[in-house]
Parts: structure tokens; C-alpha cells; sequence
């Protein structure tokens, strides 16, 4: 009976294209929602992988190095180096501010010791070595050579690294150590966070080790509320995906109920019209979800924001479209089996 | 003996929350090879006696028989093989599929029927090449004549070579030139063995017919006397269903009329008290009682031909009649039983 239902596809072509275009569209939504998401969390990873360190430690009692502005002496790194099981420690300094040249944009900024334990991944150039130069995220579209001003402090571009973002996209730039306490502190001899090599069996008082795991969701308790919203938002499109699709095979039941009627007198069971309408919701979900492949491939370039879409998120779509299909077919399905074989007559 | 056996078959069904009986104690007996006609108009049940015979509606009382099965015993897979294998249906309208071709619209059942597609595609192109379609066999129902696509309802109710046949309003739709080849094409189909029962209510059909059977019979418009009746509180007068004969006049008491709802009770649709009449339409139109007429008091009705009735109030016309205008009866019954 699979025959009946694809020539109705293909009897009723015009209407399905539009609903397979408006199912696709939202399902490429929901891949971008998906990318949005996976974005936001593996910046948090590659962050905090990016620094390479063993351990960090704050001040007792900060959440974390990135979301926590405590600070303690930068003395306390000679004292955290002098711990049992550390080979190294580097101060880092990290802040929020922003670039005023050449554009205005948000920045992280981290400050570093040259040489020490955390230095930045370089894709072009060097890696700072003085004070008043730079290493910024590709995102920034500053050239090596280029001048720039971070939080009134100008600097010059020696190296660009790539995708080093977090809060959203925010790109990074890596100064050296005294070129962050200027901007953080006026120029006072502290720092935020001391990384190391080696995991330090005992601390000097005052002082807190946080594991990678803990920076980590440390760093994401802020996008909480975003990701939930992204989350909704997804929901939200495969709700209104289903309702495309369950609308299109309603309307398609309800159309065609003089002929699930003559299929019934003529002694279909009911179970290969169920059957048919399934497989038309499936072929609609299936083909909407290649297309929305397409469509999110084509958009994600056009976001500001990195959109990460992953195999897996691939992967999900069809098996939701798959699910989303057959759950809106429903009431189609409802309408095909209640159908009264004697209408096939024109009535009793 | 036969192979269509109808016995004393009473059908009813709720309509508009109302119940329906379009068919009441009817008995018919077919052979093989026996084209009959259920002749009447609209509404006369030719329809419901079709989705009895189909298997799709269930009969108040009576069986359905053909050959060794029961038809309204049959149920779950036994009753799908009997509408599968053993009865074809050739619907009013054609009622083909409009998104397949004539071959595939023919080749439906028997895929229902799951005959895999290597054999149910020569049977449909044989099909359709007998009923003289062959050269459109790749054609949608909306690229074909009416002819065209009765021919193709005709095949597709042949697929499983059914020893039963029925087909509703065959050439409802149809001009003269297309009208020959389909009633040729059924006698042919009943000549060749199978009991061929087709629902028609164009009269240029009858002589194609072994057996014509007339669902609403005609009731003549022969010259009666008026019948007097004197009833107790409860009387029934006429009962929905009855074939109307006569027009009754109210000459004292009360009179209800009552309609026999879907869950068994009855609404009082008029009370009617001396002076009026009622029962008018069905005797004038041929039409069964649309109402039961019960005595509500002990009273006094008469019941006229429609002539006499005309006479008896002043000849009104039909109009007035059939609008329910008022009328002048005569102060008196015409033998005083008032």
C-alpha cells in the first residue's frame, strides 16, 4: 500500500514541497540552536585545555579563575612553586575589557608570564615576549603588526592564535603579566590565578586548588540561563516542525477520506492505511532533515557566533524527525482508522 | 439453491440522532449468473441493502447468505477476506483513486490483498484490456471520460474475480454513448457466471435485468373509502416506517405525533387536536411515515385518499397541502362519529 501513499506525494507535490521547506527550515534552526550550544561549551573546554596547566590556584573561597575577580599577592607564586609535587608555577592575571582600536569590541584578556607554565597556542606570529605586545584571537581580524588599544593600554600585535573564545564568543588576547595588573590593578604586583606543573600535595594557607572539571563548570554557570533558553527555543521548533507535519497529514487524511473508505470496503485493514500515512509523515521528516543539513551548512557562516554542529547533532535530527513525524501523523492516523467504509457508498 | 439468499431483512441506522429503517422484512433469492436490479428513488435503501450485502453495515434483523457464509455473522479477518475475495463493488461516482492510474487504481486490492506486484500487475493490464481500456492504462482518473474511469471501477471490482458483483448507480454519471457500453458490459459479467446486483434509479435499465425489485413500492392511487377510527389513548394510527396510504383528519381528542430517537425513546414532534389533519406528505410523495401517530386521549381520526381528503376540505391545492397551510374541514365527519 506503500504505492498509494508515494503517489499521493507526488500527486500532491506542490503542497508537500512548501511543507518540506518550512519543515526544513525549522529543522536547520533547531541544527543551529544544537551548534550554538555545542559552541558554548567547547569554548569552556578549549579555554581551559588551552592553559595546559595541572592545577590552578585561587585565593580560598574564589569559584574560579575566570568568573571570580579575587586576587592574591603575586609573591604567592614563588610559594605555590616551593610546594610539594609542583614543578613550575606562572601567574596569570584574567579580566574582562574591551578594544577601542582598531574597533570596538569585548575582550578577554589574559596576562601571562613569557616562558612560564600557561603560554598561548600561536597559529601566525610569536607569542608575546615584552611588555606591550599582544597575541589576539583571529576573531578580532587584527594583523601581526597591527596597533591596538586594550583598556587604554596600547599594544601591538606580534601573533594571532585561533578560536580561543569564551562568554560567547569573546575573543582572547594574551598580554604579558605586567601589561594585565596595569589594566587590572594599576600596575600592582597581583594576579588572579596561579597555574602549575605538577600537582602540589599541600598549599600555603589561604590558598585553593581547582581541578580542570571545576574551572570548567565554573566557567559555565553564567551560560546556564542561556543554554536553557537555546534549549526552549529547540523545543520549541520541533513542536512547531511537528505541527507542520501533522497539519500536512491531516489535511492529507482529510482529503482522502472517500478513498480510505474504498480502500476499507474493498477490504484494506486498517493497519495498511496507518501504514501508508506513516510512511508519508517519515518521507516528509526524512527529506526535511536532509534539507535542513543543507540549510544549516549554508547559515552557519553567516552567525557572528561560532555555530559548531557536530556528527552526533547529524545524527539526532533524523532520528527526531523520524520521531517528530510519526508522533504528528497521529492525528491523521486517528482520523484514517475511524473512517466509516460506508462513505465509499456516498453515505449509508 | 440459490446463492444470494436475503431473508426477512430489517435495516436501521441513526441519522441526524433520529433512527432510520430504509429497509424492512425483505427476502430475495439470486442465482449465479442473475443480474438484479434494486430499482427506487433516493433514499429507498438501495445503498444500505449494498453495505449489507458488502459486509460494511450490520442489518437490524434478518441474514445475508451467500453461499456458505453468513455475511452479518462474519467478522475480523473472515469478514475481510469476504469483502476481499468475494464481493466487488463498483461505487456510485466511480470513486477511483486520484492520484494513481487506471493500472494502479486496479492493481489497489490486490495489493491490499498483499498478491505480490509481479502477479497483480499482468492481472490489472488483463482487466483493464477486457473492459476495453488498454490503451489507457497509464492514465489518471482525471485524465479519463466518465466511461473511461466506470470501466476502470468496473476492473478494479474484478481483481479478485468475484463471484458477486455489485454496482451502485452505474450510469449516474454517464452520456447515452457511454451508458451502452457499461450495461453491456454487466450483462456480460452476470452471463458469465456471477450474481450481478446493480442499485439504479433510471428506469431504462429495467430490461437489463433477470430480476427487478422495487424498494419503495409504488402505492397505487386507487379509490378507497375513508377508514373511521375510534381510539383508546395509547392507539397507534401509523408507525415511522410504514408506507403512507391515507391523510387522517382529527375529529375530537388528541393526536400525538412522535419521532423514534437514536436511544430508543420518542420526541413529540405536534400534538394535533380536532380540526386538523396530518400525514399528508407521505401519500402524496410516495414516501414512508417520517412519524408514529399515536392516540394521546381517546379519540376520533378518519383516513382519506389524498382525492377524498381534497374533497373533503375544498380542494386545496397541493401547495397548500404540502406548505401545511390551513384548511376548512367540514364541521362533521362524514358519518357522524364525532
Amino acid at each position: 500500500m506503500w504505492l498509494i501513499s508515494l503517489r499521493d506525494l507526488q500527486f500532491r507535490r506542490r503542497r508537500f514541497t512548501i511543507a518540506i521547506a518550512a519543515t526544513a527550515l525549522t529543522f536547520a534552526m533547531t541544527l543551529l540552536m544544537a551548534g550554538f550550544s555545542a559552541t558554548l561549551h567547547s569554548e569552556i573546554r578549549r579555554i581551559v585545555d588551552v592553559i595546559g596547566a595541572d592545577s590552578r590556584i585561587v585565593a580560598e573561597g574564589t569559584s574560579g579563575p575566570f568568573t571570580a575577580s579575587t586576587v592574591v599577592p603575586a609573591e604567592t607564586t614563588d610559594a605555590v612553586a616551593a610546594a610539594p609535587g609542583v614543578d613550575r608555577a606562572s601567574a596569570l592575571v584574567l579580566l574582562h575589557s574591551t578594544m577601542s582600536e582598531p574597533a570596538d569590541r569585548d575582550v578577554n584578556v589574559i596576562g601571562y608570564s613569557s616562558g612560564g607554565v600557561g603560554e598561548p597556542p600561536v597559529t601566525e606570529g610569536r607569542a608575546p615576549e615584552e611588555a606591550g605586545e599582544a597575541l589576539v584571537d583571529t576573531a578580532l581580524e587584527v594583523g601581526v603588526g597591527d596597533s591596538i588599544s586594550v583598556g587604554g593600554l596600547p599594544l601591538r600585535a606580534v601573533g594571532t592564535s585561533d578560536g580561543i573564545t569564551y562568554y560567547f564568543g569573546t575573543p582572547t588576547i594574551f598580554v604579558p603579566l605586567e601589561n594585565a595588573q596595569a589594566m587590572a590593578f594599576s600596575g600592582q604586583d597581583l594576579v588572579t590565578t596561579v597555574v602549575t606543573s605538577g600537582e602540589p600535595s599541600s598549599l600555603p594557607e589561604g590558598l585553593e586548588e581547582l581541578t580542570p572539571t571545576q574551572v570548567r563548570t565554573d566557567l559555565e554557570r553564567p551560560l546556564a540561563n542561556g543554554t536553557k533558553s537555546i534549549d526552549l527555543i529547540s523545543a520549541l521548533l520541533w513542536i512547531t516542525a511537528a505541527g507542520i507535519i501533522g497539519s500536512i497529514i491531516y489535511l492529507s487524511a482529510l482529503e482522502r477520506t472517500r478513498d480510505f473508505a474504498v480502500l476499507k470496503a474493498t477490504g484494506a485493514p486498517n493497519s495498511a492505511l496507518m501504514g501508508g500515512l506513516a510512511l508519508q509523515a517519515i518521507v516528509l521528516s526524512v527529506t526535511s532533515a536532509a534539507l535542513a543539513v543543507v540549510l544549516a551548512q549554508l547559515l552557519a557562516p553567516l552567525f557572528p557566533f561560532g555555530v559548531e554542529i557536530y556528527a552526533r547533532a547529524y545524527a539526532a535530527l533524523f532520528a527526531i524527525a523520524v520521531s517528530v513525524g510519526l508522533l504528528a501523523s497521529v492525528a491523521g492516523l486517528r482520523r484514517a482508522v475511524k473512517v466509516d467504509p460506508a462513505l465509499a457508498f456516498g453515505g449509508h | 439453491m440459490a446463492d444470494l439468499m436475503i431473508d426477512d431483512l430489517t435495516v436501521e441506522y441513526a441519522s441526524g440522532g433520529y433512527v432510520v429503517r430504509p429497509i424492512e422484512n425483505l427476502s430475495l433469492e439470486v442465482s449465479s449468473g442473475e443480474l438484479v436490479l434494486l430499482l427506487g428513488p433516493s433514499g429507498c435503501g438501495k445503498t444500505t441493502l449494498f453495505s449489507v450485502l458488502a459486509g460494511i453495515l450490520r442489518p437490524a434483523s434478518g441474514s445475508v447468505r451467500f453461499r456458505d457464509a453468513v455475511v452479518n455473522d462474519l467478522g475480523g479477518s473472515a469478514l475481510t477476506n469476504y469483502r476481499r475475495s468475494t464481493v466487488g463493488i463498483v461505487f456510485q461516482a466511480f470513486n477511483l483513486i486520484p492520484s494513481l492510474t487506471a493500472l494502479e487504481n486496479v492493481q489497489v486490492p490486490l495489493l491490499a490483498a498483499k498478491v505480490p506486484r509481479r502477479e497483480a500487475g499482468p492481472r490489472a493490464e488483463t482487466l483493464l484490456t477486457q473492459v476495453g481500456l488498454a490503451d489507457r492504462m497509464s492514465h489518471r482518473p482525471g485524465d479519463l471520460s466518465g466511461g473511461q474511469q466506470q470501466r476502470v471501477a468496473i476492473a478494479r471490482a474484478l481483481a479478485h474475480n468475484p463471484p458477486l458483483l455489485l454496482a451502485d448507480e452505474p450510469t449516474a454519471h454517464l452520456d447515452y454513448i457511454q451508458v451502452e457500453g457499461i450495461l453491456r458490459l454487466l450483462r456480460e459479467l452476470a452471463t458469465s457466471g456471477r450474481v450481478v446486483v446493480v442499485a439504479t434509479h433510471d428506469e431504462r435499465l429495467l430490461p437489463l435485468a433477470d430480476r427487478i425489485v422495487e424498494l419503495s413500492p409504488r402505492v397505487a392511487a386507487r379509490e378507497r373509502p375513508p377508514e373511521h377510527l375510534v381510539l383508546n389513548a395509547g392507539d397507534v394510527i401509523f408507525e415511522q416506517g410504514d408506507p403512507g396510504e391515507r391523510i387522517y383528519v382529527v375529529w375530537n381528542g388528541e393526536i400525538e405525533l412522535l419521532r423514534r430517537r437514536e436511544d430508543g425513546t420518542n420526541l413529540v414532534m405536534d400534538e394535533l387536536r380536532s380540526g386538523r389533519y396530518f400525514g399528508e406528505l407521505a401519500p402524496i410523495f410516495g414516501l414512508p411515515r417520517s412519524m408514529t401517530a399515536r392516540a394521546a386521549t381517546n379519540a376520533v381520526v378518519t383516513g382519506y385518499t389524498v382525492a377524498d381528503f381534497r374533497r373533503q376540505v375544498g380542494a386545496p391545492s397541493m401547495d397548500d397541502l404540502i406548505l401545511g397551510a390551513d384548511v376548512r374541514l367540514q364541521n362533521e365527519p362524514p358519518d357522524g362519529s364525532n
